[in-house]
Formats: C-alpha cells, sequence, structure tokens
C-alpha cells in the first residue's frame, strides 16, 4: 500500500500526524478493545511504529495508514495474550520443580509467537496436520489416525502448510 | 524457484514417508544435485525444520489452544481477520550451519543437505556444518547414529575428546563426561583422538570408546547397540541396575533401584516411548516394586518391603 508521498521533514510529519489523528486512533481502538488502557498502549505503540518506519512525511490516506498498523498490533496482542495464558496453563500441569527461568519462558513465548504468525492463513485441517506432524513428530499414519483422515490427505496437507511456509520466508 | 520450491516439498513429503525405500533416495540426490538452486530449496526447508525445532514439547497443543482462545475473543473483532504476519526476521540464519537437539524421552531423525541421515536419541545436541570442502557434525552431547551418505566432501563426527572420519558409514558416537563410544554397524571409521597422533581404524561389527589420550580396546558391539533407532531398549542377561540406567536415559527426572535387586539377571525388550509400560513389565517379571514418590522420582525396590 503506497500512501506514502513525500520523505523529507518526518518528525515535522509525525507532529502533525500525531496532534491531528491520536485522538482518533486512540477511539478507533477503543471501539475495538474493552481495555482503555490497551487501547492507550496500543496508540502509542502505533506511533512508535510509524517513527521506526520513518515514512510520516505526508500521507494521502493517514488514518488508513495508522489503522493498518494499529490493526497489526491488535492482532498481535491477542496473539501473545492468548499464547501466554496457553502455554501457562501448559506449565501449570508440569510437576512443580519444573519452572523454566523467565528468560527461557520469554524465549519459549516468541518462538510461539513467531511459529503462530507463520502458521497465520492455514486452514484449520492444514494447520493441525502440520503441527502433528512438524511439532509432534507424528509419522504420517499416526497423524492419519489421531486427526481421523487418510495418509494420503496427511501428505497433501503436509506439503501445502510446507509450501506456505517456505513462501512467507520470500516475502 | 516457486515451482523448485514445491518440488523439493514433494521430496521432502516423500523422504519422511515409514516406507521410504533406497530408489526414492537415490533419485532424491539425483534431483538434489542436477542443479544448485534445488540444493537452495533444499536448504530453505532445512532451515524451516530447524526453526520448528526449536519449539518447546508440546508446542503443538500450547498453539492450538491458544487458537482456539484467540478465535473466540476474535470473534467480535471480525474487521481484525486477515491482516498479514509481521516480522519474522530474527529467525534466519546462516545457511549450512544448524543445530538440532532432542529432550530427555524424544528422539529424532533428519535428512541433511547430503542426503546423510541422522537419528537424535534422547537428550542429545548436534551443530551440522557442511562447507565447500567438509562435512562436520559436531556431537556437543548425548548420543546419534549417521547413515553416511556418499558424498566427495569427508564427513566426520567431532566430539570433545577428537574426531571420528567416516569411510562410508553407518556408525552411533554417544558423548559422556570425558569418554566417547563409537559403534560401527557398517563399513569403517577412523577415530583420532584429540592428544594422541596415531589414529585408529574401527571395522564393521565393533565399538570403542576413547578419551582425549587413550583408547580402550575393541570390542564386537552388542548386537542390539543401535535398537534405539527403533525405539526399542533390548537386553540379553543384563543386570538389572544397568537396565534401569539405560531405561533412566529417556526419563525426566529420577529413575533408580536399591542395592539389594540391582544385581537381579534378566532379558527383555522395552519401548522407550513409555518408560512406565516398560517399569511395569520390570515388577511383573521379578521381585521387585516401583515406587513412585512422583512421576519424576521413581526408585524399584525389593518387593518384601513394607
Amino acid at each position: 500500500m503506497s500512501t506514502v508521498v513525500a520523505d523529507g521533514a518526518a518528525h515535522m510529519g509525525l507532529e502533525t500526524l500525531y496532534r491531528e489523528h491520536s485522538g482518533w486512533l486512540h477511539g478507533w481502538l477503543r471501539q475495538r478493545m474493552n481495555n482503555a488502557a490497551d487501547a492507550a498502549d496500543l496508540a502509542q505503540d502505533t506511533f512508535i511504529r510509524v517513527l521506526l518506519a520513518r515514512s510520516a512525511g505526508m500521507l494521502n490516506e493517514p488514518r488508513h495508514y495508522l489503522a493498518t498498523i494499529a490493526r497489526g498490533l491488535v492482532i498481535d496482542l491477542y496473539r501473545r495474550r492468548s499464547l501466554e495464558s496457553a502455554y501457562l496453563q501448559a506449565l501449570a500441569q508440569q510437576p512443580e520443580h519444573y519452572a523454566p527461568s523467565a528468560e527461557t519462558r520469554a524465549a519459549v513465548l516468541e518462538t510461539l509467537m513467531a511459529i503462530d504468525r507463520m502458521l497465520d492463513g492455514l486452514g484449520e485441517r492444514t494447520r493441525a496436520i502440520f503441527l502433528a506432524v512438524q511439532l509432534d513428530g507424528l509419522s504420517y499414519e499416526k497423524a492419519a489416525t489421531r486427526l481421523g483422515v487418510s495418509v494420503s490427505t496427511v501428505r497433501k496437507h503436509l506439503a501445502r502448510g510446507l509450501m506456505h511456509c517456505l513462501l512467507i520466508d520470500d516475502a | 524457484m516457486k515451482a523448485i520450491l514445491a518440488d523439493a516439498v514433494n521430496w521432502y513429503v516423500r523422504l519422511h514417508d515409514s516406507d521410504v525405500d533406497e530408489a526414492t533416495r537415490v533419485q532424491w540426490q539425483a534431483w538434489y544435485a542436477a542443479d544448485n538452486r534445488h540444493a537452495e530449496a533444499w536448504a530453505r526447508l532445512e532451515q524451516l525444520q530447524y526453526r520448528l525445532g526449536n519449539a518447546p514439547r508440546g508446542a503443538a497443543q500450547t498453539l492450538q489452544a491458544a487458537r482456539w482462545d484467540r478465535r473466540s475473543a476474535v470473534k467480535a473483532l471480525a474487521l481484525l481477520l486477515g491482516v498479514g504476519a509481521v516480522g519474522w526476521q530474527g529467525y534466519r540464519v546462516s545457511p549450512w550451519r544448524a543445530d538440532y537437539w532432542t529432550r530427555v524421552g524424544e528422539r529424532r531423525q533428519l535428512t541433511l543437505a547430503d542426503g546423510t541421515r541422522l537419528d537424535l536419541n534422547t537428550d542429545s545436541r548436534v551443530d551440522v556444518v557442511f562447507d565447500a570442502g567438509q562435512r562436520l557434525i559436531q556431537l556437543r552431547q548425548g548420543e546419534i547414529l549417521v547413515d553416511t551418505a556418499q558424498d566427495p566432501r569427508p564427513l566426520s563426527v567431532c566430539t570433545a575428546e577428537g574426531d571420528i572420519l567416516a569411510l562410508g558409514a553407518r556408525f552411533s558416537v554417544r558423548q559422556d563426561a570425558g569418554v566417547s563410544h563409537v559403534t560401527v554397524a557398517t563399513q569403517a571409521v577412523e577415530v583420532q583422538a584429540k592428544r594422541m597422533s596415531q589414529r585408529l581404524r574401527i571395522d564393521t561389527g565393533y565399538s570403542l570408546s576413547f578419551t582425549a589420550d587413550s583408547f580402550g580396546p575393541l570390542r564386537p558391539m552388542e548386537p542390539d547397540a543401535q535398537a534405539w533407532v527403533q525405539g526399542m531398549l533390548v537386553s540379553v542377561d543384563w543386570r538389572l541396575g544397568d537396565v534401569v540406567q539405560a531405561l533412566a536415559r529417556y526419563r525426566p527426572g529420577y529413575l533408580g533401584c536399591s542395592k539389594e535387586v540391582a544385581g537381579l539377571r534378566l532379558s527383555g525388550a522395552f519401548n522407550l516411548d513409555d518408560t512406565n509400560v516398560a517399569l511395569a513389565s520390570l515388577e511383573d517379571a521379578l521381585p521387585i516394586r516401583v515406587r513412585r514418590m512422583t512421576d519424576y522420582w521413581v526408585r524399584l525396590e525389593p518387593s518384601g518391603l513394607g
């Protein structure tokens, strides 16, 4: 999406962008998240992204641009929260002395985030088959039995999942 | 490139079939060698495997649980769906170096870029470095089985005590504290200990343990030394203490046995994927009982003890 027109005076542009649109963005986020603090955080993060992207100059459709960035951040926030809570639940089922350090937990969470992002856009069945074979290490036969599909379906969806991941890498 | 990636994926899927035959592997090698872009596509698949290999055990369940949880959250946010992935950078690693590992109780089989097959036993870790002149597998911990593919470049496994040069062999290497163990199932290897000048050749059917400055005696290999690749531990007239020690490697936490029963002798085949079943069958066959404080602290004791 080529909404960026000029590249001069980036900081000036950001200031203007912030002054004119931060209230609107905050409101836009408030409508989509039922937590005011989250909405405020994400509004700030959105402007930080814009600043880092150095592309605030003059935008034809600044609100469209801001909303695109903000939407990505909202998705990531949900992704992180859902993974965090699933991971903590998984940990809670482990024996007591199995307590990974904060650093390890953060690293695991990042890995889960990266894999989850990578799998975005895969259909339910492809995702389940891909995870069973690639992460759980099941044979095609075992994956087929677990998911109640044929072995040739497992092969087909595994190939589809792998291809999806390889092509994301291209982007 | 997309078509080549699709070919690579099809090969990958075929090679990981449980009944893949030698002919398929030979065809795959021909495909791999036919074009640099084929090798490049294969390397990308390996990268992907490597990244997925970083996932902790149980990651699949966690990812699925999170997805269901999120789905209900996102239902109210239909607008948000469909926006693409952000920032996957930082997960790229340099092309010809990869490390692989297994956790306690896990085993893993890999096909390396040259077609060499590598099995990792429980709780093992390797770095694989291939370049124009050599193929190096650095064994950091645990045990591997290497089935060497033909390639002009020499293949070696390095341990803390020295290097093992494959002469087209299928062989296993295990790293213990201060000592390396090598077992050759086919062909031969040459061992170079770190602080010794002469090399020692090990032929088919022999095992050797060595430290940085000494070779142990050459011994005929135990017939089932490599049964772990099939997920089995085979013991013929072993002491219970040795069986327990072998099983303990596949089980997180403590597994031991009391002195009174360590000397009992037995023969049997145990499934390594479920050591609880193995313990139950030991309890059936011998005058012992399994004492469990938790699943992570298990000790075999004489059954007479109250």
